[in-house]
């Protein structure tokens, strides 16, 4: 214990007898770990705008449906009025626990639409228009009129591009058309555009339009039956664990998934995104690295006599090889301290004031399916904190080996004698 | 093993230091034999470059020899390893440099203490023995200082307090006196031959300096790396 504690005192005062390249060392360390957390801060906050975003417009955290109907999407795959039932009462005891805010059900189909200057495919979406408003972001979306409500049966928002190609305007009728579930019947519907609104995802805006889901349940013959119980949570990190309690516990004959089944483009999107950033932040710190291993390697090679002192002096080989690797844990300690501090600070800073990208685009670029916020905000978690910690601490303690080899090996007894 | 080598704590049996140096091998031991009793107190005389630090340095296995054997007590330097030879000196050697050697991050008082912190003795034990001595070699009220802040005296003092602190078996001193002023230099030697009667620790140090050779019991001259003669003196009266 005591020789522990002397070689960790040798260790601490060695950093100081050249305290500018110490400062310097650590400072480089620190300036790339608060670097590396402001980056991967603003990487995983626009990551969750976007998954926010993609919420937004007509997805959800986590969602029920008839099982297999993410992957073939048969307009005849609902979840009865019971399930639905099933899924209310299995939330109903833990949703405050759960961290459940909103509870939506949805009806999706394809079909046609057209008025008297065209006709455009669109994609359906029967929502509750009281809950949604609260949950969703469409109502923020909307560019002309009003949004849906309950009293207006037959009104709908339809995307900016569906209104530019039947050339509607709020307050005009259109026909949609839809193949009901479990027939080939077609059936029709007169409907009054309510709103318009533009959400910047083209696909979305060139094909979407939303209306009540009594309206959209009526048209398709579904009765009470649903294609998705969308669940909204205060925590999207919950989103895995919530849905597979949900497959764990809900009837077989349901799925229940979380945005990344949800939505594959995106999660996939995210993925390489952050593939790429990790590719990007591994090689500004291998700069680092090698800055900081010549800094250890030459602190060694010219105390090359003092080593010998202490192999001279009875510190065994380990114990040398333990102090260098001491003295780089001892900046690891600093750099991390630092580093956290200045990266935290800067992910206070765009987590509060954002990170404003509007001069190299516009809100209406896109990306796996969701919006790129052009304000981006920092969302810093402590896993990462630590995981970018532990990832210097490593660094560090490799970098030191060779010089830590180098301390160890000894043999200079011949510098001994030099003054 | 005669009486002699059985009550020896240092042995050396025709061991040659050869280096390469370029295309030359350089010969900086030849053939040296000779062995140190307990409590001696033996300078190793000869001009530079005849072979002193080379022999001190193969004597504390820092150096291994060519060929030949070296013993310290039963222990046969040329079968232990780096780590093994290092405990032993940890264990068994005190050391003094000719150019102090200190560790400059540490104090007076922690380089003193150094090798007893290394052999994990106690703190009470440690402070007291260290203090005791640092009193002993005339530097009470130093403890505190760093090698920066004390004379060449003073620092050479504070590594022989290093040396003798564990009561090592044996000290090695290489040309102990050398960067020392002739009052200094001579108060070393009087403290080190204290020492040795006084805790019976065996000195084995480095000098070309006749006024040190002749405070030493037995003088070994080197020559171009070979022992030139071993004579023994009357022990002289303090």
């Amino acid at each position: 214990m005591n020789s522990l504690k002397i070689i960790m005192m040798i260790a601490w005062r060695n950093l100081w007898r050249n305290r500018r390249r110490t400062i310097l060392t650590a400072g480089t360390v620190s300036l790339g770990l608060g670097l590396l957390l402001l980056f991967l801060g603003i990487g995983d906050g626009s990551h969750r705008q976007m998954i926010q975003g993609a919420v937004g417009m007509g997805s959800a955290h986590v969602a029920v449906q008839a099982r297999g109907y993410q992957v073939r999407g048969g307009i005849e795959l609902t979840l009865s009025a019971s399930q639905v039932a099933q899924v209310s009462s299995w939330l109903q005891s833990r949703r405050e626990e759960l961290g459940v805010t909103h509870v939506l059900r949805r009806v999706f189909a394809p079909g046609l639409a057209s008025s008297a200057d065209g006709a455009t495919g669109i994609r359906l979406i029967g929502l509750e228009p009281d809950p949604e408003k609260a949950a969703s972001a469409f109502d923020e979306k909307l560019v002309q009129g009003k949004f849906l409500t309950s009293a207006e049966e037959y009104g709908a928002v339809i995307g900016e591009g569906v209104a530019r190609k039947l050339e509607l305007e709020p307050g005009e009728k259109f026909v949609v058309m839809a193949q009901e579930a479990g027939s080939a019947e077609i059936q029709s519907l007169l409907l009054r555009v309510a709103g318009i609104m533009r959400t910047g995802l083209e696909d979305f805006d060139q094909a979407t339009i939303l209306v009540p889901l009594p309206t959209a349940q009526r048209l398709l013959r579904l009765g009470d039956n649903v294609h998705q119980v969308a669940l909204m949570l205060n925590q999207l990190d919950d989103s895995e664990e919530i849905a597979r309690l949900g497959e764990e516990q809900l009837p077989p004959e349901t799925e229940t998934l979380s945005w990344l089944e949800l939505m594959p483009e995106l999660r996939d999107f995210i993925k390489i995104d952050d593939g790429a950033s990790y590719v990007f932040n591994a090689l500004f710190f291998l700069i680092i690295a090698f800055l900081v291993a010549n800094t250890l390697l030459m602190s060694v090679l010219e105390r090359r006599r003092e080593f010998a002192l202490l192999d001279a002096l009875g510190f065994t080989p380990t114990r040398r090889f333990l102090l260098v690797i001491l003295e780089a844990s001892w900046i690891a300690v600093l750099s991390v301290a630092v580093g956290t501090v200045l990266g935290y600070a800067g992910h206070l800073y765009f987590y509060h004031k954002g990170l404003p990208l509007d001069i190299f685009y516009s809100s209406e670029v896109s990306a796996g399916g969701a919006v790129l916020d052009p304000i981006l905000y920092s969302y810093l978690s402590w896993r990462r904190i630590a995981g970018a910690a532990i990832m210097v601490f490593a660094l560090t303690f490799l970098l030191a080996l060779l010089p830590a080899w180098r301390g160890a090996k000894g043999q200079d007894a011949h510098l001994l004698g030099q003054l | 093993m005669s009486n002699n080598e059985a009550e020896s704590i240092l042995r050396l049996e025709g061991v040659s230091r050869h280096y390469v140096q370029g295309d030359q091998e350089v010969s900086a031991l030849e053939d040296v034999s000779f062995a140190a009793a307990r409590g001696e107190f033996i300078a190793v005389a000869g001009p530079s470059g005849s072979g002193k630090t080379t022999l001190l340095n193969v004597c504390a296995g820092l150096d291994r020899p060519t060929s030949g054997r070296v013993w310290l007590g039963n222990r046969d330097l040329s079968e232990l390893n780096r780590h093994q030879l290092a405990r032993l000196r940890l264990e068994e050697v005190g050391f003094i440099f000719q150019a102090f050697n200190l560790i400059p991050v540490l104090s007076a008082e922690e380089n003193a203490e150094f090798i007893l912190l290394l052999r994990g003795v106690p703190d009470g034990e440690r402070r007291e023995k260290v203090g005791a001595l640092l009193k002993e070699v005339g530097l009470e009220g130093m403890e505190h200082r760093r090698p920066g802040q004390l004379s060449g005296g003073q620092q050479q003092r504070v590594a022989v307090a290093r040396a003798i602190a564990a009561e090592p078996k044996l000290v090695l001193a290489d040309e102990p006196t050398a960067n020392l002023d002739t009052d200094t230099a001579f108060s070393l030697l009087n403290l080190m031959e204290r020492l040795n009667r006084e805790h019976g620790t065996t000195f084995l140090f480095s000098t070309h300096d006749p006024r040190v050779m002749q405070r030493a019991h037995r003088i070994i001259h080197l020559l171009d790396g070979r022992i030139e003669s071993d004579q023994r003196a009357a022990v002289r009266q303090m």
